[in-house]
Formats: C-alpha cells, structure tokens, sequence
C-alpha cells in the first residue's frame, strides 16, 4: 500500500497525474471517503493527465458519465445503487475491460469489486485543504 | 422459410440469414467495439450482399437472454425496429439454447456458459448427440464451483461454448471430468445458431409481435448477498 500526504490542492491534483501515469487503460479505480473528500477532484486530475477535454463532474443524478481521453473514462457515483439489480441495470459489468472505470461511494458495491480492483481511500489531512491517500493495487 | 437473426448478448455481436436450415450469410465480429455502432454496419452490409430486403424475411430472430445488460437491450430494440416496420413476426431465443446448435457430437453434452462476473455464470446443458438438442435443464445462474461439482456428477463428455468457456476450462482444470473447450470457430453466441434455433421454435408457432419481445434476465444467485460489504459508512 503507498500512503501519500497531499498538501491543499495542488497536492491532490499531483496524486491524480500520479495515477493516471501508472494505468494501462482498463482499471477499476474504487474510490472510499466520505462527503468532500475530494473524489471528484482527484477524478478530474486524473481524467486530465489522460488527456480528457471533457468536463467532468460528478454523475450523481446520470449514475455514470463517459468521458473520451488516452482511454475511455467511466466515472460512476455509487451513492444510490442499493442493490445488484440496481447495479447491474447501470451496465457497470458491461463496462469492465472496455476502459478505466472510476467509481465514487465505492462503498456501496463493495463486494462486486473484481479482485484486481484499485482501491484508494481517502482521509482528512492536517489541514482543511490536506489530504490523506492510501492506494491498495497500483504502483504509482 | 428465411430467417433473418442477430445475437449482441456479449462481447461479439453477429447477424445471419438462414433459409431452410442452410446458413445464407453470417457476419461476425469480436472485438471491443460497441453493438450500438456494428450491429446496424453489418444488418446492411449482410442484406445487401445476399440480395435480400427485410420484406424477403419470414421471420426475425434475437437472442432475448440471459447477457449483458446493454448488449441484449441493443439487440432487441433493432429487432422490435425491423419487425415493427416490415410487419414481421419475431422469435425470442435463449442465449443459451441459441448455442447448443454450435455443434453436434456423439455421446456429449454441451454446456453453454456465459461470464456473469464475480466468479459466476449463465448456464444451460444439453445433449447434442443428434442433429437436433436435447434440453436437460432450465437456463440458470450459478457459481462455477456448483457447475464444476454438477459436470463432475454427469459422467460424461462435456463440451463447453459461449463467452464464458475460456473462463470455466480454465477454472475447471483440476475437475474429474471429461472436459473440452469448443473450437474458437464454434466457441462463441452466433446468429446462425440463433437462427437455426428459431426455425425449430418457428415450427412450433412461437412467434411474438414486435411489441412483446423482451429481454430475459437472469437473476443472479449474489443477489441474495450483500452488495455493501459494510454498512453505509456516513450520510451524503
């Protein structure tokens, strides 16, 4: 596990240029942490290192977003799927291995996770703007 | 009688034209791109090279499940358009029964797997020992160590096909079983399968308006598991 401490902003967004260097292009990147943890931000930076023009923002009403970048981007807030045939119905296995999947409230389809998963939870840090990020399954 | 079928139930998509029993055409393509983007591509390259309009099909075909949530939807919806224009009737077809006219071999049994993730699978058995397959169980969705103790308890030769067959032959090699994998040329869901399956059901008169066709889920047996590992952690 790397454990990095991310100073403000700036800190974050390296963390995510960071990750997008070591992805080969079908990961599922399983976000844990709760509510401004900055999931959304790092999914930002990350989508940018890959060269994605797109906004990007939190798809919590559209469940996924598709963004084209280096590789497909797919970013899913897992906040309402409560169930598998919530989750199935998102078309989230028909995405696996077509592109990197980014998922936010990982939490909630916790053991739908396929093994190789890359699990990145995050924590406050010292300060308001700090944060705290334990990566399980990527070297980076 | 002319069949005009297609299959987008997993990561290969197909679409055949088959006229008494013989397979007219057949256009299949494996690779990632999506079903929405190929599947109307090859309707029309395959019409057209075998001189065919949809007014010179009897009946059109879809493999309606179990698969993919998106692929199955992609396939339907050409087929209710087609159907629905040309005031054809249509048939629904198992995904798995669709496979079982892959291949027929004496003395074996084919098991059609589909991978419906997290170590599960889409499965239906069948003897294929004559022209015409024997059904020995309901389409169903199971993990592949239940499948690999119930292929151990047949004791007979197994062959399996569909998406899923590399995944199973490759998790079963320990199993006391006679077990084989089918040739990558009759491995995957084809349309010529799912029109050669049709024109049986055909003979049967289970035809269905455009408006009735509907994708057949399969539940699968996780369901009855907690997709959360633990409870929510914080409120939104």
């Amino acid at each position: 596990m790397t454990v990095i401490n991310a100073e403000g902003l700036k800190g974050t967004e390296e963390v995510g240029r960071r990750i997008a260097g070591a992805l080969e292009g079908t990961e599922v990147i399983a976000f844990f942490g709760g509510l401004g943890m900055g999931k959304t931000t790092l999914t930002r930076s990350i989508a940018e290192a890959l060269g994605c023009e797109d906004d990007v923002s939190s798809p919590t009403f559209a469940i996924v977003n598709e963004y084209k970048a280096r590789f497909n981007i797919y970013h899913f807030d897992m906040y309402r799927i409560t169930s598998w045939d919530d989750l199935y119905s998102t078309g989230f296995f028909d995405y696996l291995d077509t592109g990197v999947l980014i998922i936010e409230w990982s939490e909630n389809i916790e053991n739908a996770l396929p093994d190789s998963a890359v699990r990145i939870t995050i924590k406050p840090g010292k300060t308001e703007d700090d944060r705290i990020f334990e990566i399980e399954g990527l070297d980076i | 009688m002319r069949i005009f079928a297609v299959d987008t139930s997993a990561k290969s998509a197909s679409a055949a034209v088959t006229e008494n029993g013989e397979i007219k055409g057949e256009f299949f393509i494996n690779t990632m791109l999506t079903h929405s983007e190929t599947l109307m591509p090859m309707t029309d390259a395959l019409l057209k090279s075998t001189r065919l309009s949809l007014s010179d099909i009897d009946c059109l075909a879809v493999n309606t499940g179990p698969g993919s949530f998106t692929g199955l939807r992609i396939g339907i919806a050409a087929i209710k358009g087609m159907a629905f224009a040309v005031k054809k009737p249509c048939i629904a077809v198992s995904t798995l029964e669709s496979m079982a006219y892959n291949l027929s071999e004496p003395d074996t049994v084919l098991c059609a797997v589909m991978d419906a993730r997290c170590n599960q699978v889409y499965n239906a058995l069948f003897d294929v020992s004559s022209d015409i397959p024997q059904r020995l169980c309901d389409d169903r969705a199971l993990t592949i160590d239940e499948l690999s103790k119930e292929l151990e308890a047949l004791g007979k030769k197994v062959v399996l096909v569909g998406d899923g067959a590399k995944l199973c032959f490759s998790r079963m090699s320990g199993i006391e079983c006679d077990l084989h994998i089918a040739a990558e040329n009759v491995r995957y869901q084809r349309a010529s399968s799912t029109a050669l399956a049709a024109e049986r059901l055909f003979e049967e008169v289970k035809t269905v308006g455009a408006d009735t066709l509907m994708p057949q889920y399969l539940r699968l047996p996780q369901a009855q598991r907690e997709l959360m590992a633990k409870q929510k952690l914080s409120n939104k």
